[in-house]
């Protein structure tokens, strides 16, 4: 990589660290460096939320989602908006008035003590393993660029974070998201506009060629619950595990319980509600962006350059002839590209794109032969989605904007981890520590801890994440961990809504929740993980309302 | 002692409904514009 391109990531990540240390005033307190004692303006908490959604697994995973397989992940966020605008009429005001620092806590008020361990060990569980998948992203990118071992990628990015979340509490934290935000947005429009301009066919042409492949069809109005991107599973799951996350997850309910008031805190929600579908579309044309330019400029056959090296070392020969069989193909590929481009009557157009779809079939199984012997050779997995970004950023763009990107990358994946391991830190010590082992030490004491908690947590998050980047498309292994428990917690927060249900019903429905979501999974896999989420949720609801024991039954 | 400065501007404030009507608007068009995108060019 160019010196510049070093110079600027090197200044960024200089700038966010000092700058994040700058931010830590008014930390002395436990209230301070877990709830910015309630001070954040709500731009700051919006930007806050947004951020710590679009980690680096947003820049390369999804990016290269949208190479592979168009727009059609889009459809999960469909349910975004309006789990906001429910959450900011109900829930927002119900924790941030309720005086908690973790949403467990409030679970005691309303059930018992075992119900908020429960639900707060799960959200450990759960968040601690995807902090490390956030952190494996970058880690592979790292390792992409300088043949590094992943262990070395994940120690440079996970360390400093460590460091930092720790002296800087939640305020740092969130004030390092709006330069992030701010930095990702630049680097995504910039590449945006490099790939518009380098690009040797017209917009619309462009445009065209990635219809052919089905890559610009968004909206699959199909009721296959075994099709995990629909119009259906992105608005019923969609909403369902947003709810949960926005709601019930201490990562982001931490962002909104730091805002001055219970408006704000609604109108950071709000905020990220504008710019979720916009923002991930634009992430997604990205990559299709991405697909169309590969059609003229010949990409590696093999995207992750270790498995590359790996196999030109072990079958060389057999390599070499399908490199050979490779370049013949996208030549072809390439004029097929060309004819659909060129092609100016409706008759030469479906014909062009059937030969340029027989062409791109022709590719993919070349390329299935290559992934199979990466397979072969490395004894890893070979899917190389998470490597078809950082390749093309260092190969195609213009000195500059290469160190932005990789910048933004390191930088929204450093404030990621360090809003996971702050919220981690945050119910580990709140709903555990404080709880159970010492309920009446003073602020300081806790506030050591609480930094101990956070370094331990950040060492937990990179031995996960040395392993995670080998699990497949990083977004979905995220995904994956919390829609186990995600469903069943949020079914315990809507219980807690009701009076029909007590501390049993409630503790019985999430165990109820939790053991239907396992059993559809082991029992049914073929059911997409997005329906895990309202599985979870209704059979909690369902559960603790027939066994009943609150508030009301009491009094009957 | 400070005193404050009367040209200085306020801080944005939050305005809830405000803001409600705009999420809906921004989420209209993009769908509409991804909607387009589809009709327009998926095959």
């Amino acid at each position: 990589m160019h010196w510049i391109n070093w110079l600027i990531v090197i200044v960024y990540l200089a700038y966010m660290i000092i700058d994040g240390i700058r931010k830590s005033k008014d930390t002395d307190t436990i209230e301070g460096y877990f709830l910015a004692s309630k001070s954040l303006p709500w731009w700051v908490v919006g930007l806050s939320v947004m951020a710590t959604q679009l980690s680096a697994i947003t820049m390369i995973g999804t990016t290269g989602q949208g190479a592979t397989e168009g727009l059609r992940f889009v459809q999960f966020y469909f349910g975004l908006p309006i789990a906001m605008v429910i959450l900011g009429v109900t829930l927002v005001p119900f924790l941030h008035g309720s005086g908690v620092y973790t949403a467990y806590e409030y679970l005691e008020r309303r059930f018992d003590a075992k119900t908020r361990s429960l639900t707060a060990f799960l959200f450990l569980l759960s968040r601690g393993m995807s902090a490390g998948t956030i952190m494996a992203a970058p880690g592979v990118v790292l390792s992409a660029i300088f043949g590094f071992p992943l262990v070395w990628s994940v120690a440079i990015i996970g360390i400093p974070t460590v460091i930092y979340t720790m002296i800087g509490g939640v305020q740092a934290v969130a004030w390092a998201d709006v330069k992030q935000m701010v930095l990702i947005v630049v680097a995504l429009v910039g590449i945006v506009a490099v790939l518009i301009f380098q690009m040797p066919v017209s917009p619309d042409d462009a445009l065209r060629i990635a219809g052919a492949t089905g890559r610009l069809k968004t909206f699959d109005f199909s009721f296959n619950l075994t099709e995990t991107y629909t119009f259906w599973s992105g608005i019923i799951g969609g909403t369902f595990l947003m709810l949960s996350y926005f709601g019930t997850d201490q990562s982001q309910v931490q962002r909104y319980l730091t805002a001055k008031s219970v408006d704000e805190a609604r109108s950071s929600l709000l905020m990220s509600a504008y710019w979720k579908i916009p923002l991930q579309a634009l992430v997604l044309l990205l990559g299709v962006g991405v697909f169309v330019y590969y059609q003229f400029v010949r990409p590696p056959l093999l995207f992750n350059p270790a498995h590359e090296m790996a196999v030109e070392a072990e079958r060389g020969a057999a390599y070499d002839a399908l490199q050979t069989r490779y370049e013949s193909t996208f030549t072809l590929r390439e004029g097929a590209a060309r004819s659909v481009a060129d092609a100016d009557d409706g008759a030469s157009e479906a014909a062009a794109m059937e030969a340029f779809v027989a062409r791109e079939a022709e590719i993919q199984v070349i390329r299935g032969e290559a992934l199979a012997m990466a397979e072969e050779v490395t004894g890893e997995s070979s899917r190389d989605v998470n490597y078809i970004i950082p390749r093309f950023v260092l190969s195609e763009l213009p000195i500059g904007l290469t160190g932005l990107f990789i910048a933004g990358v390191l930088a929204a994946a450093m404030s990621s981890i360090a809003a996971e391991l702050n919220s981690l830190a945050t119910t580990s010590v709140i709903d555990f520590y404080r709880r159970w082992w010492k309920p009446e030490a003073d602020d300081a004491h806790y506030l050591k801890v609480s930094k101990y908690a956070t370094g331990l947590w950040g060492a937990f998050a990179c031995v996960v994440a040395v392993y995670a980047a080998t699990l497949g498309s990083l977004i979905e292994v995220v995904n994956r961990f919390g829609s186990f428990f995600y469903g069943s917690i949020l079914g315990v927060f809507l219980l807690a809504m009701t009076s029909r249900a007590g501390g049993r019903g409630a503790f019985v429905g999430l165990l109820a929740g939790m053991g239907t979501v396992a059993a559809v999974t082991f029992g049914a896999p073929q059911v997409s993980f997005l329906w895990h989420n309202v599985i979870g949720a209704v059979t909690v609801v369902v559960v603790g309302m027939v066994i009943g024991g609150g508030p009301e039954a009491a009094e009957s | 002692m400070t005193t404050d400065d009367p040209t200085a501007s306020p801080p944005p404030q939050s305005n809830f409904k405000g803001t409600l009507f705009r999420v809906l608007a921004v989420q209209i068009v993009a769908l509409a514009l991804l909607w387009f995108l589809q009709m327009r060019y998926h095959a």
